[in-house]
């Protein structure tokens, strides 16, 4: 298969840390593929790297085919990006901000002010970016990895500093690129939600390690939420389960159950009433992130 | 590219007054002997028979001084530009070579320090014909006088221009900023292989012009280092 990003053996350390390990990322053609990890994973320092920005202590890094350390300029030129917090010239207006990123990329002027009107700044384009509130310069360097229409996006946790509406929005623009504008897109994120909404495959990493890649519906599958039920005297209503053979997980005085649709839930509520239990509550858990890289990191344990 | 990146970087020097502390360096140094034979001309006149010569001697004094500061600041500057909200990153991730970057950088403050150069020609000369310090302009002492500087301080501008592009803290180029001025300063006490020494144009030959050629071979070598290790580097 071809893929638009493939890293073999990708490996950064800093002195005796090492904060990239062994990642084999592999991210298809068309694909929103969301970069998950919670905070110091690595997903900076690997986005870094794809840039060229940092140079890899091991393993090698292709784009569009092409080797980065050989080819860099001519993989830039189709790449857009975004990394970390944003950067702008303060002292400059949007649209001067963009033309000094413009000239460099080389493409032409009209380009300023249609991504200037994606992310809704057409008004405030010739008002100074330090008066900007932060999600308007976070508007405004999305704005800026658009320019030069890339093959390839990397954005790197784009909707920091964004309120609920303006996550939505760039949560929508990110959607429409690759069906619209033929892109790929590398986002990374350390909220599984986010992620959820957008992507369509998905790479998590921990501790520097790759620890899943695969489509989000694989990764749906793991994520599968969990129903706890509260009932008089846990344990024996748990055992009493047991014996009927339901699938169930007894942990801290709840009762977890493994099937969860529907008839499931509503076969075992009725059993325990049945059997004189009073059920005090039903609850759906959905699963933290963490939860998901333990449940993930034990099951890569056992293989 | 080196072109584009050119125009980019006069572009981002917009309202941060890089033009104005280009005109004030030169203008400070000449404006001070303003006020020197504001106050006692008569004297001045009389201290020698080369009027232009002595003047020129004056002028002289304070140039290395105001060529180093200028170099400071105007590096501090330029680094700061991309520092303020860590564009590096951004401006490197494009399809563009480190080494032209550097190179820009370089060429942009070798450019408003050869414009001081230029100006300080004018307003040297401007002031001398105002004292009517005679028929007799010293053409070729005023313009090496002028320019001399300029060439023999490169050293200086290629080792700030390093150290404020890759040092992570913003102290030490300062530090570094406050003691070359200091040096600069007392230059007259330094042996001659001091960097900081060579804008003063004196050396142990009392020839000029090896200061120059120093300036510019010792100022290739540390653009070329620099630059290099400026390019192996992770970006900020
Ligand atoms: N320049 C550096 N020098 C030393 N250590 C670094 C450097 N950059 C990153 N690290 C370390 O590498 C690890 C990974 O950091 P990285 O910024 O890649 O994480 P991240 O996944 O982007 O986290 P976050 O969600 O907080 O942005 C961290 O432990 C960090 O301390
Ligand atoms: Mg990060």
């Amino acid at each position: 298969m071809n893929y638009m990003v493939e890293t073999k053996g990708l490996s950064k350390r800093f002195g005796n840390e090492t904060a990239v390990k062994n990642l084999e990322l592999k991210i298809p053609k068309g694909e929103v593929y969301g970069f998950l990890g919670p905070n110091g994973a690595g997903k900076t320092t690997t986005i870094r790297m794809l840039l060229g920005l940092m140079k890899p202590t091991s393993g090698s890094i292709h784009i569009f085919n092409q080797d980065l350390t050989k080819e860099k300029i001519s993989i830039l030129k189709k790449v857009g990006s975004l990394v970390e917090n944003p950067s702008y010239y303060p002292h400059l207006t949007a649209y001067e901000n963009l033309e000094a990123l413009r000239k460099i990329l080389g493409v032409p002027k009209k380009r300023i002010y249609e991504v200037l009107e994606t992310v809704r700044l057409t008004d405030v384009a010739h008002k100074k970016v330090k008066g900007y509130s932060l999600g308007m310069k976070q508007r405004l360097v999305i704005a800026a990895s658009l320019l030069n229409e890339p093959q390839l996006l990397i954005l790197d946790e784009p909707t920091n500093g964004l309120d609920p509406s303006g996550i939505i929005e760039i949560r929508d623009l990110i959607k429409r690129l690759p069906s619209e504008y033929g892109m790929t897109v590398l986002i990374s994120s350390h909220l599984l939600s986010e992620i959820d909404q957008i992507a369509t495959s998905v790479g998590i990493i921990s501790r520097g390690k790759m620890i899943f890649q695969d489509t989000i519906e694989t990764m749906r599958e793991h994520a599968q939420i969990k129903i706890s039920l509260k009932s008089s005297n846990s344990h024996r209503a748990y055992q009493s389960l047991l014996t009927k053979g339901k699938q169930v997980d007894y942990k801290d005085g709840l009762i977890y159950l493994d099937d969860q649709s529907d008839e499931d839930v509503a076969e075992v509520v009725n059993s325990l009433v049945h059997d004189g239990f009073s059920i005090y509550r039903v609850e759906e858990e959905k699963r933290s992130l963490e939860d998901i890289f333990l449940q993930m990191t034990s099951k890569e344990d056992v293989k | 590219m080196i072109r584009r990146l050119l125009q980019v970087d006069f572009m981002k020097m917009k309202r941060k007054g890089f033009w104005f502390l280009t005109f004030l360096g030169p203008f400070g140094v000449v404006a001070l002997q303003m006020v020197n034979y504001g106050l006692r001309k008569d004297y001045l006149l009389q201290q020698s028979e080369d009027n232009w010569g002595h003047y020129l001697g004056n002028i002289t004094v304070f140039t290395p001084l105001a060529l180093v500061l200028g170099i400071v600041i105007l590096t501090s500057f330029i680094a700061s530009v991309e520092n303020e909200t860590n564009a590096w990153k951004q401006l490197l991730a494009l399809p563009v070579s480190k080494l032209s970057v550097y190179l820009s950088k370089f060429t942009v403050l070798a450019g408003l320090l050869f414009v001081s150069s230029i100006l300080l020609a004018v307003f040297t000369l401007s002031f001398g014909i105002f004292l009517n310090l005679g028929e007799q302009i010293p053409w070729i002492e005023l313009l090496k006088d002028s320019f001399y500087p300029f060439f023999a301080g490169l050293p200086v501008l290629a080792l700030h221009l390093w150290i404020a592009t890759v040092s992570t803290n913003q102290g030490i180029p300062i530090t570094v900023g406050v003691l070359g001025t200091i040096l600069t300063y007392s230059s007259y006490v330094l042996p001659d292989w001091v960097i900081w020494k060579w804008p003063s144009l004196n050396n142990g030959w009392n020839e000029p012009v090896i200061n120059v050629w120093l300036g510019i071979g010792i100022g290739l070598l540390l653009y070329i280092g620099g630059m290099l290790d400026f390019a192996r580097r992770d970006v900020k």
